[in-house]
């Protein structure tokens, strides 16, 4: 099949990894992505500053990928997502505002229908694709490894505008590790939030927000934390050491994005993945997952 | 009789009340009766004291400029819970956006961060342009060696579509 991908800022500016493992990973289950053309950022930071701007971001994106012919696209980004789906809720319940967006949509001859289906990597993963597709793919499977799951928040709330997940119950990560041979540790800090928008305003409460879950995630003695969003990767892995030092935890959690976990299941070379890019200490998990 | 700010000797504004309220869909706060479930699970009571149950107070009570002009609407995370989980459905966290796109309306204090992403999105159609980064052994790499295709940013007419959709006041105000 053939869908519309959307990337948005984090990921093709910063979070290398995920747009690595993504190209890689999908095309061997059968998926043929399609950058949008001409895409702009979604506008999660412009939703404080003016909504109508931000709405207008991301219908923009939506219209683009309905012009290009797509009936599904997929926002690989959770906070990407969240700013597509909503954008849709609100054009679906205000009509003057949906005319109001596609009055300005209209300037470089884009429309809003509603008619396009949004995913992101975890539905998609998980109810597109499926069990058996993924399960067939495995090469090496990571039988024994114990991971925990973060799911990020804007993939799950609110539910009232329909998500990807349970907002309290999420199963679909841990489900799609287990389809690795991998075993998914319940723990009670599992719908933590990652603190990275409070980076704008409050860095160091964002650091204490990462640094008290990976604490609690090195506490379970797990072998990784597996995440599937480009901003809570970037405060997990990225500035693990930051959260560190803010909290005054000695912190030495692997961090890696689900799709750079499939992949090594899935036997696509580390280097093609991205894995040299993650900054938190993955090393001795990458050799234990290689001999296995 | 209204009620008075003991501290300030401010009267409530029902007309900035209105306009708040107007920017903000259908989570509307009059239905809150201050159960708290909103602030006892809110991860930035616990590292900067935010309350969204107070925001909600003050709100219907019409205290506008005091929220606008504080920096506690600011240290939302919005994870969301809060909208997730009020049993009267409230969204604490809608009215706080809104909150701030009035901050931004009125010039009162808002974090630079924020207008930082927005002048970045008008110059280049996204919070930021590509960076180089290092690997693990700390070599120095970028896009093109890494092998992703080039990075493109969206042409002249949307930046001149988006300055139009900056001029337009906040959702909802044009609807009520």
């Amino acid at each position: 099949m053939k869908t519309a991908v959307y990337w948005g800022c984090v990921i093709p500016t910063v979070q290398y990894a995920y747009e690595m493992s993504v190209r890689e990973v999908m095309p061997r289950l059968g998926v043929e992505l399609v950058d949008l053309e001409n895409a702009s950022c979604c506008g999660p930071q412009v939703q404080s500053v003016n909504m109508t701007a931000a709405v207008y971001l991301a219908t923009r994106n939506i219209a683009i990928a309905e012009k290009m012919g797509f009936t599904d696209l997929l926002a690989v980004c959770n906070g990407c997502h969240l700013s597509l789906f909503e954008a849709s809720y609100h054009l679906s319940h205000d009509e003057k505002l949906c005319e109001e967006i596609n009055t300005l949509l209209n300037e470089e001859e884009l429309h809003y229908s509603g008619k396009i289906k949004i995913w992101h990597t975890i539905d998609f993963l998980h109810d597109m694709i499926g069990e058996d597709t993924i399960k067939k793919a495995v090469v090496h499977p990571l039988n024994g490894f114990k991971l925990v799951v973060h799911y990020g928040c804007h993939i799950l709330r609110p539910s009232s505008i329909g998500t990807v997940d349970d907002p309290e119950n999420p199963q679909k990560l841990d489900r799609l590790i287990e389809w690795l041979g991998a075993t998914s540790i319940k723990y009670p800090e599992k719908l933590d939030c990652c603190g990275a928008m409070l980076m704008l305003s409050h860095p160091d409460a964002a650091f204490t927000f990462a640094g008290l879950k990976l604490k609690a995630i090195q506490d379970l003695g797990a072998d990784a934390l597996i995440d599937s969003c480009p901003s809570c990767q970037n405060m997990f892995d990225m500035r693990q050491k930051s959260a560190a030092a803010t909290t005054g935890a000695k912190l030495n959690v692997p961090v890696i994005y689900y799709t750079q976990l499939l992949g090594l299941a899935m036997g696509i070379p580390q280097e093609k993945l991205g894995l040299n890019l993650n900054r938190s200490p993955i090393d001795e998990f990458l050799q234990k997952a290689l001999v296995h | 009789m209204t009620i008075t700010d003991q501290m300030t000797s401010k009267k409530p504004d029902a007309n900035l009340r209105l306009r708040v309220l107007g920017k903000i869909g259908e989570h509307k706060p009059y239905n809150c009766y201050q159960c708290i479930k909103c602030t006892s699970g809110c991860p930035s009571m616990k590292m900067l004291e935010l309350k969204p149950h107070e925001i909600v107070a003050l709100a219907k009570a019409g205290f506008i400029d005091e929220l606008v002009s504080s920096g506690i609407i600011w240290t939302c995370a919005t994870c969301l819970k809060c909208k997730e989980r009020c049993p009267q459905a409230v969204a604490p966290v809608d009215l706080i956006i809104a909150l701030r796109n009035l901050a931004v309306e009125k010039e009162a204090k808002v974090p630079e961060s924020f207008l930082q992403a927005l002048s970045m999105i008008l110059e280049c159609g996204y919070v930021s342009r590509p960076q180089a980064t290092i690997t693990r052994k700390l070599e120095k790499i970028d896009r093109e060696k890494l092998g992703l295709p080039k990075f493109r940013e969206p042409d002249e007419r949307f930046k001149a579509t988006f300055m139009k959709a900056l001029e337009k006041t906040s959702r909802g105000e044009s609807v009520q």
